[in-house]
């Protein structure tokens, strides 16, 4: 393998053509939620969304929200099941199963379960999958997981009786997972900005954002997109000594490193091309923080997309879902649940 | 409360005398004009130690005066082809023209018998009219350079066949014998062979040809672009045809020297001196290059050609070997030669940024006074002129309290009080104002970017003081021109000390200063009297804002990427600086004076864990700014600034900061006023207002430089 150095990676998706930024995050219509975080449609019941530890529905988009249900830990994960039932996955790892209603689906919980749950989904044969990323509650997952080296996540599946499976394990920072069209699960890999089967075989990569969860839609999939890939960070990926020093004398809040918040403080840093100018942030500057869903085909090839760019404010998207033909978001950045409106598929 | 600190208790800022960095030698070598012709000269040493290394005596005085006596006639026709070739043409029958007029010279000379100055003038009128009818077919009539030469070759070379056969035995039994027509031809002067001094003269007279006179100038205009030219007003074709008639004078004199020498022609006189004349050009120029008059460099590569042809056949090759083994090195030299130069720039851009490790004092003396620990008072501040500026880097108030600020577009504005909402221009200077002082006649004297120290009265008339300095010890590069001269400030005595931040980066590319970190400043400082520019300190990081203390006897210098503030004693300046104030928070800026004995500092950005570990990874900061596009280089934080109020022993009293997201987030300078305190940023389009607590309310900048007169 004389030249086996010389073979790359195909170069990363650029914010170009049907990924071309616009403001389709920044007009959409939004629902100030406190500490938003998953959001799942439920047939006949309507949109239900997390807020801390307490979870809420919405019949309509112009209806007020109601408490559906409220837990003991703040809610990570909400995925719909067969015959209305609703899986919810907590911070520390617990998971619930209830019913249409919220009341508990009579389901024991499991021996040995995930550390955290960052998704969930029902497998075709009843039982729940649930992802862990690796990184629990207290783990600042944005500022760590792009020096980490560990392949820590791991795929759980968790039946009725409350009997456990590893489906997969060895996965780097997964944060979302849906099936397929043949029913075989897919999961995101924050970190490596890569959609991936259980194996770890990927199935695409090279998206131009470390994405949240993953949603399937009749024409293929919603990615929700927590930060923009930067090619400061992905450079310093090299720079082995800098990280270890990085690592060891600085606090992780002030890492480079994808950020939730496009807020300002004097002590983070920044990038050259990020420089306001007269007071205002440019839309086009670099920025550590940065809203995005991505919409494919089957294939996992983009088709369009929805942005929050450097100067918007509903950043670091967790979830997004197809709802009565419209696409729903959530802002983790914000604090909102977003309508964007139709599906933007350009043939 | 005044400044009661010793000078000499303060700790010493070690200054280098010398940067001395091989990358950046080789940085500064590559930038250099001459450096094009390195491979051609490169490929010379090599040759001729190639053959000192192996044949001996070649180099002897004897042989170096043969060499020489035979250099001349191949030496003038590569110059030939050098004035045809700059302007855009060729000339395949230097050869022929070349037999031609030897030809002609033994013509006149034997069978004619004429004087030798005539015979001198029958051969340049002989190669001359061979260059005219060139001239004419190429230039004039436009039938394409190679076509026509090729056409003159052929024909001059049969004329001279025709006629060398039908005169050659008459010619080779005159005995007819010439002092001044032997003294050409074997004699020295001054030690050289005379045909060699008329290769040298040739030479120096093609050389200020191309460097100094219109014709030469119109040649390479010409050969350069030959539409941009004709549009420029030059006559392109008379230009080609003079260019063509010379390069056949030249020949005609290079077959006068050679008839001298020889006193016979043979049938393959002149035979293959066309491409032997190319090949040194090519050499010597790396490639067939129009436009371009480099006489030394064509100069070279004839040599190398020649000496290597020389030594090959004096070693006792074959001929058709010698001719083997000078096309493959030639080849190597041209190959080398063309990847240099289409690299030399990529070269120079990947070696030009030369970082350093820098270790900076963590941030002191700023307990309860961070942006997180205290309310952020700019909040208070009033903004002045939103919208209708950009960019004012230093504002500064004349007594009556009209403000003064410089503009990007390159104008010095005027607002007036009580609002400060109008603005007007007081005068356009063409480059970017940034740092601004009143001198005591009420004059405006300004640093401008680019442009050096400058001096505005206030019917908007600019005048240069000056934008040169002494040249550095050592340095590679000629770095007299001041090249961003940032703030200044005015002594008692009236010299104007004002700061060239860095040597190495214009204005639009500063912040690759700070990704270097090298000392790349200076302080400099000029007379007004003796209009005298002086270098007080080389080798600062990045000076910056400029403060003649309370007591006029020391100066404090901001030396921004260092985070701290220096001091200089006026009174023994080249004693060197030391340290006022370090550990700032911040990159400092400007630094002005407070009315109550102290300092305010504008800190134009903000320093943070991640950017001061980067500045101790120097090959770091170099790969970076070769792997990722310089939107995304790490950078220090310039979105948040502030204010920091000093007392006068350099002790932090005070910091005015804004709200992370506010208006006021950049400060570059500020200045005190009856009472309120004036702020500007070099990428704000505002000026903050903020009105002072406990401040003495009848202060004014200029009272306090210049007294109430």
């Amino acid at each position: 393998m004389l030249f086996a150095t010389r073979r790359s990676d195909p170069p990363a998706m650029t914010l170009e053509g049907v990924l071309g930024p616009n403001t389709r995050l920044d007009d959409a219509a939004g629902i100030a939620v406190d500490a938003p975080n998953a959001v799942c449609v439920i047939e006949g019941l309507g949109l239900l969304f997390s807020s801390g530890s307490a979870v809420l529905a919405i019949e309509a988009w112009d209806a007020r929200p109601t408490p559906w249900a409220v837990f003991d830990d703040t809610v990570t994960a909400i995925g719909g099941g067969p015959d209305g039932l609703v899986a919810v996955g907590l911070a520390g790892g617990g998971l619930a199963v209830c019913d249409r209603n919220g009341a508990a689906a009579g389901w024991t919980a499991p021996a040995a379960g995930p550390a955290a749950i960052a998704d969930l989904a029902f497998l075709p044969d009843g039982a729940v999958a649930a992802v862990d990323s690796g990184y629990g509650p207290g783990d600042d997952m944005f500022a760590r997981a792009p020096w980490d080296d560990r392949a820590r996540g791991s795929v759980t599946s968790v039946r009725r009786d409350g009997a456990t499976r590893q489906l997969a394990s060895g996965l780097h920072c997964p944060t979302g997972i849906a099936l397929d069209g043949s029913g075989a699960p897919l999961v995101t890999l924050f970190e490596r900005a890569a959609v991936a089967e259980l194996s770890g075989q990927l199935r695409q990569s090279g998206y131009p954002a470390y994405p949240g969860r993953i949603r399937r839609t009749d024409t293929g999939y919603l990615i929700a997109c927590l930060a923009r890939r930067d090619p400061l960070i992905e450079f310093l990926k090299t720079e082995r000594d800098f990280v270890a020093e990085m690592k060891q004398s600085i606090e992780p809040r002030y890492w480079i490193s994808p950020r939730m918040h496009p807020e300002f403080s004097h002590d983070f840093p920044i990038e050259a091309g990020a420089t306001r100018l007269f007071g205002e942030i440019k839309p086009w500057a670099p920025s550590f923080s940065y809203g995005l869903v991505i919409e494919t085909d089957e294939r996992l090839v983009p088709t369009a997309s929805a942005h929050s760019r450097a100067n918007g404010l509903r950043h670091a998207i967790s979830d997004a879902v197809c709802w009565n033909g419209d696409i729903i978001a959530v802002s983790r950045a914000s604090g909102e649940v977003l309508r964007i409106g139709a599906g933007g598929t350009v043939q | 409360m005044p400044g009661s600190f010793t000078f000499s208790s303060l700790p010493k800022q070690p200054v280098p005398l010398v940067v001395v960095s091989p990358r950046r030698i080789l940085a500064d070598l590559l930038s250099k004009g001459w450096v094009e012709n390195a491979i051609p000269f490169i490929a010379f040493v090599l040759v001729a130690g190639g053959i000192m290394l192996t044949t001996r005596d070649y180099f002897g005085a004897t042989n170096l005066l043969n060499l020489a006596q035979y250099a001349t006639d191949g030496g003038l026709l590569v110059l030939a082809l050098l004035i045809v070739v700059a302007v855009g043409g060729i000339d395949l029958s230097v050869g022929s023209n070349f037999a031609m007029s030897a030809f002609v010279a033994l013509y006149c000379f034997h069978i004619l018998g004429l004087p030798t100055p005539v015979i001198l003038a029958a051969s340049l009128a002989a190669g001359g009219l061979t260059g005219a009818v060139n001239g004419v077919l190429a230039g004039l009539i436009g039938c394409g350079a190679l076509l026509a030469t090729l056409g003159t070759m052929i024909t001059v070379r049969g004329l001279y066949t025709l006629a060398s056969q039908a005169r050659l035995v008459e010619i080779s039994t005159s005995a007819r014998v010439d002092d001044l027509w032997d003294w050409i031809g074997f004699e020295r002067w001054l030690g050289l062979p005379v045909g060699f001094w008329a290769l040298l003269i040739v030479a120096a007279c093609v050389f200020v040809m191309f460097r100094q006179s219109r014709f030469g100038w119109h040649i390479l205009a010409v050969g350069g672009n030959r539409k941009a030219a004709r549009h420029g007003g030059i006559q392109v074709k008379l230009t080609i045809f003079l260019a063509y008639l010379l390069g056949g004078l030249v020949v005609g004199l290079a077959g006068f020297l050679y008839a001298a020498r020889q006193n016979s022609v043979g049938s393959d006189t002149g035979v293959g001196m066309e491409f032997f004349a190319l090949t040194a050009l090519v050499v010597g120029l790396g490639g067939f290059v129009p436009g371009r008059g480099a006489v030394l460099s064509v100069l070279v590569g004839f040599a190398t050609v020649y000496l290597f042809n020389n030594a090959m056949i004096n070693a006792g090759y074959r001929g058709d070997f010698v001719q083997l083994s000078m096309g493959a090195i030639l080849i190597v030299i041209l190959a080398a030669d063309v990847k240099f130069r289409k690299n030399r720039h990529r070269l120079l851009a990947s070696t030009y940024l030369d970082p350093v490790r820098v270790d900076i004092d963590g941030v002191k003396g700023m307990d309860g006074l961070m942006p997180h620990e205290i309310r952020p008072k700019l909040r208070e501040a009033e903004i002045l002129a939103p919208g209708k500026l950009d960019g004012p880097e230093d504002v500064i108030l004349d007594a009556d309290g009209n403000l003064y600020c410089g503009n990007r577009d390159g104008r010095l504005l005027r607002l007036r009080p009580p609002d400060y909402s109008r603005v007007e221009v007081v005068a356009k200077i063409g480059g970017r104002p940034l740092g601004l002082a009143f001198d005591p006649e009420g004059r405006i004297v300004t640093c401008v970017a680019g442009m050096g120290l400058l001096r505005v009265t206030m019917d908007g008339a600019v005048e240069l003081l000056t934008d040169q300095t002494g040249r550095s010890l050592l340095s590679v590069q000629d770095d007299t021109t001041i090249r961003m001269a940032d703030d200044l400030d005015i002594a008692p005595d009236g010299t104007i000390y004002f700061t060239d931040a860095t040597k190495r980066y214009d204005i639009e590319n500063w912040g690759l200063d700070l990704l270097e970190g090298r000392p790349n400043g200076r302080l400099l400082s000029y007379d007004p009297r003796t209009r005298k520019t002086r270098t007080v300190c080389d080798n600062l990081v990045f000076p910056n804002g400029v403060c003649v203390t309370h007591d006029g006897k020391f100066l404090l210098v901001a030396s921004t990427w260092s985070c701290s503030i220096l001091i200089f004693d006026l009174a023994n300046a080249a004693a060197g600086p030391r340290v006022f104030l370090s550990g700032l928070p911040g990159y400092p800026d400007n630094i002005n004076r407070a009315s109550d004995g102290g300092y305010w500092v504008a800190l134009a950005g903000m320093r943070n864990p991640i950017i001061d570990q980067s500045m101790k990874y120097p090959a770091l900061r170099r790969r970076m700014t070769r792997r990722v596009p310089p939107t995304n280089w790490l950078f220090g934080n310039l979105n948040i600034g502030g204010v920091l109020k000093l007392d006068g022993d350099g002790r932090i009293a005070d910091a005015l900061w804004d709200a992370p997201g506010g208006p006021l987030y950049m400060i570059t300078s500020m200045r005190e006023h009856e009472g309120s305190l004036f702020m500007g940023g070099v990428t704000n389009n505002k000026i903050g207002r903020l009105r002072l607590e406990n401040a003495d309310n009848g202060w004014t900048g200029p009272k306090s430089y210049w007294g109430e007169g």
